[in-house]
């Protein structure tokens, strides 16, 4: 007991002295240096905004929730909420006495705007409009500080996807405008917004300034201002944080971590996202409807030597489109695909599959060769080069055709003009994966290899429906079993997420680096 | 004069509205579409909204009308993806463009003459071969290489310049500040231009040292130094100023590389994003200036020739 209590004590001891530390050694007048790849679109929503703003967009427009360290949803601006016994309405309470940057008061009417005015409408065609469509009718204001969202369709996961790059925006500042993607006074250049910072400065294709937001609703952040400087290549990136004239980048290419890691300077932080790579064939092509084909297809594909080749060993083998991070509902209970060629060939041979006088496939007097579009982005032609050479090995051809990424998303995405394709989804961490499976997003929303299957329809709605965590991960096992085993998407792997920074920085929460930098007021640097 | 500037002027116009008519009419057929209708999670719904709204469902010859419309008084439009008016981005990245060819351009003229001059004079000597040497090495390495090795030594290891960026007046211009920021990426783009102007200086000179008004130069007790200088400098000048005449374009173009990898907002990143974009309005604002520009430089370049050399007149 005694010794309990000294060690009880040391250990207070030992916090306080790190907390002094940490409060001596924090600069107040600090800023830090991001990097992003092009200028930035200060709204969400736009379908203008890509990657390069989804960051900075997190820094200016908190959500009505965000992620907390278990990537659950958490407050933000909403504090509370609530679904009806029937699941079509939820009513979330504001927090009060939230302003934006110009001292406005943040009300429920901007969260109605926001979903009412933007969102919702069909005719904006908002970034993941759909999505919200799929399932919101409406958002009510019931007072000042109280918002009823209105459902078509029970949406369980409502209260994550609020947490997922869904900010909400001033309605005061978009009265009288007609074409909101086209408000660039606000959009391009010098947004009202709610988060930790505000913009002070705009230098298009140079740098994007901000400066701390006073009237934070979470107090003043302890960084006195964040730069991002507008830097496309990934090598350049890289010397700008050795150089110590940038803080933080996300290391795209894996081969580079021995670089940072030689420096004294830098850290490295190695989390997985919700992300999952895979291999897509065209439900409408007949020879991949047969499950069997498509279980061969993976089979075939050693994915363990992938991920050391490709990721230097920063990936873990996918089982589905539910990631390991979403430690409540991951199940790794389903069927496996170990690298078995020789299964591979048998599971063909079932399907009619036999080799020709080439060694390639034949079935119907027809060898088995599959166009496989793939676009010169990230690290899509060497997955792709790869999966050739190991589908080439059972005596399947891939006639592998490179091209730009936006010539690729015509063909493949608008065009569904494919037979297989390596790509990957980035997903909220949540096991509501209905938008990129469920049938009616065939050949026109995110169901890209368009397959339909009306049991796992099912199963997605109910998880849709299901109220409890525990009924919740009883449909989503059930639905992850049945995507193992009739594989909609060839799963390839998780991707570790690497950042890499200096040590300068500090007060960072580690969860992923979108959910960090909703708490971006946290963030400090060392004197 | 007066009318082979007229003559020559509306040929330039002429050619532009060609360039204008095969951009466009290729860039639309091209596969793709402006980013924001061609995302990869966009929905087909998504996608025919944005369509409407960026008046792309409208046919392809009204749009090019409309278009050039709008040029002719001025108007370059707005941005595809993002809506902003694209007259004020030109401008802007135009003059940051300007900053970095024409330093590059200096650099390239000030070291590369003399040094081709030097080389021709010296020939074969240790100096000639250290100069070929290197001048070898300026064409056989990528552009993006020496960047990045030009950050990695005089930022990262030497600390002596910054990395990347434009240099920001807001709190006062500064030459040293300017230079600082503009030395790298100038630098590294006259080292890859370097070359050509040497090699070409020499190999010009060369030429002129063996004819024969030299040698009857020489003979007449002219001193080598005002040889060169009167005689074979000024006969070997013209292919020269042509020579600068085609680095001009190209820098434009070699400054996309740069640009990347120094984080400069120029034309040739504005080029590059809107091309991969496809922001049809940017990549006909930027074609139609890079074509004036290069349309303008050899009408600068023809004009120059009959001040080198008188006997070239243009009537």
């Amino acid at each position: 007991m005694k010794r309990t209590g000294k060690l009880t004590s040391l250990m207070a001891l030992s916090l306080l002295l790190a907390g002094a530390a940490r409060a001596q050694s924090a600069d107040p007048s600090g800023t830090a240096t991001f990097v992003t790849t092009a200028d930035p679109t200060f709204n969400p929503w736009s379908p203008n905004a890509f990657v390069e703003s989804n960051l900075i967009n997190e820094l200016l427009f908190p959500g009505l929730t965000r992620w907390d360290k278990d990537l659950k949803p958490a407050p933000d601006l909403a504090l509370s909420w609530k679904a009806s016994a029937d699941g079509l309405k939820w009513t979330f309470n504001l927090r009060k006495n939230v302003k934006w940057s110009d001292g406005q008061p943040l009300t429920a009417d901007d969260v109605a705007f926001t979903f009412n005015d933007l969102v919702l409408k069909k005719e904006l065609g908002a970034n993941q409009g759909s999505t919200w469509r799929n399932a919101v009718t409406k958002v009510n204001v019931v007072n000042a500080s109280t918002v009823e969202f209105i459902l078509s369709r029970p949406w369980a996961s409502l209260p994550t996807y609020l947490a997922y790059y869904a900010g909400i925006l001033p309605k005061h500042s978009f009265a009288g405008v007609t074409d909101p993607w086209k408000f660039t006074a606000f959009n391009k250049q010098n947004p009202v917004s709610s988060g930790p910072f505000k913009v002070s400065q705009v230098v298009s294709g140079a740098t994007v300034r901000m400066v701390r937001n006073e009237n934070y609703w979470g107090g003043a952040p302890k960084l006195q201002g964040v730069t991002f400087k507008v830097v496309p290549d990934s090598n350049a990136q890289l010397a700008q944080l050795l150089s110590g004239d940038v803080d933080l980048i996300a290391i795209g290419n894996p081969e580079t971590v021995d670089r940072v890691k030689s420096s004294p300077n830098l850290t490295l932080d190695i989390a997985t996202s919700n992300i999952y790579y895979f291999v897509a064939l065209n439900q409408d092509d007949p020879r991949f409807q047969d499950a069997r084909v498509r279980q061969a297809l993976l089979y075939a594909i050693n994915r363990p030597a992938m991920i050391s080749s490709v990721l230097k060993g920063y990936g873990q083998v996918a089982t589905g489109p539910i990631a390991p991070i979403q430690k409540t509902y991951y199940n790794a209970n389903v069927q496996q695909y170990p690298y078995d060629p020789a299964k591979a060939k048998a599971l063909l041979a079932q399907a009619g599959w036999k080799p020709g006088p080439d060694g390639t496939l034949m079935k119907d007097g027809k060898p088995f060769v599959i166009s496989m579009p793939t676009a010169s982005y990230q690290q899509l032609v060497p997955i792709s080069l790869l999966v050739q050479q190991y589908w080439k090995d059972i005596g399947v051809k891939a006639d592998l055709k490179t091209m730009d990424w936006n010539s690729y998303i015509q063909q493949v995405i608008v065009k569904r003009d494919y037979q297989a394709s390596a790509a990957w989804w980035s997903t909220p961490a949540d096991p509501d994966v209905l938008p990129y499976y469920d049938s009616s997003a065939a050949n026109v929303g995110n169901n890209i290899p368009n397959y339909k299957n009306p049991k796992l329809d099912a199963l997605l709605e109910n998880g849709r429906k299901a109220g409890s965590v525990l009924a919740r991960r009883v449909v989503y096992n059930e639905a992850q079993a049945l995507m193992a085993k009739e594989l909609p998407y060839l799963y390839l792997w998780y991707p570790q997420s690497i950042t890499a920074y200096n040590k300068r920085l500090q007060g960072m929460r580690g969860i992923t680096q979108a959910a960090d930098f909703q708490y971006a007021n946290e963030w400090f640097v060392t004197k | 004069m007066l009318g082979f500037l007229v003559r020559r002027l509306g040929q330039g116009a002429l050619v532009l509205v060609l360039i204008s008519l095969i951009t466009f009419f290729l860039i639309n057929l091209a596969p793709g579409g402006p980013s924001a209708a061609s995302r990869f999670e966009t929905t087909a719904e998504e996608r025919a909204a944005l369509t409407k709204q960026l008046g792309l469902d409208q046919p392809l010859v009204s749009r090019y009308g409309q278009w050039a419309g709008g040029v002719v008084q001025g108007n370059f439009g707005v941005t595809l993806n993002g809506g902003q008016p694209i007259g004020p981005i030109l401008r802007q990245r135009l003059g940051n463009t300007a900053q970095l060819g024409l330093s590059a351009l200096l650099l390239s003229v000030v070291i590369g003459i003399p040094l081709g001059i030097l080389t021709a004079m010296r020939r074969n000597s240790a100096l000639d071969h250290v100069v070929n040497a290197i001048t070898t090495l300026g064409m056989s390495i990528p552009d993006f290489w020496t960047g990045i090795m030009a950050i990695l030594l005089f930022s990262v290891v030497w600390k002596v310049l910054p990395s990347s960026g434009l240099y920001d007046a807001s709190a006062g211009f500064s030459v040293v500040g300017w230079l600082q920021h503009m030395i790298l990426p100038a630098g590294v783009l006259a080292f890859v231009m370097l070359p050509n102007l040497v090699r070409f200086t020499r190999s010009s000179l060369l030429e002129v040292l063996g004819m024969d008004y030299l040698r009857t130069a020489r003979a007449k007790g002219v001193t080598e130094p005002r040889v060169i200088r009167k005689h074979a400098l000024r006969n070997a000048l013209v292919p020269i100023i042509a020579m600068v005449g085609l680095i001009l374009p190209a820098l434009l173009s070699g400054s996309v590389i740069i640009e990347s990898v120094f984080g400069l907002p120029g034309m040739g990143r504005l080029a590059v994003d809107a091309a991969l974009g496809r922001d049809y309005n940017t990549i006909m604002a930027v074609t139609l200036v890079a074509g004036a520009v290069v349309i303008v430089t050899n009408l600068l370049v023809d004009l120059t020739y009959s001040f080198v050399d008188p006997r070239i007149r243009h009537d």
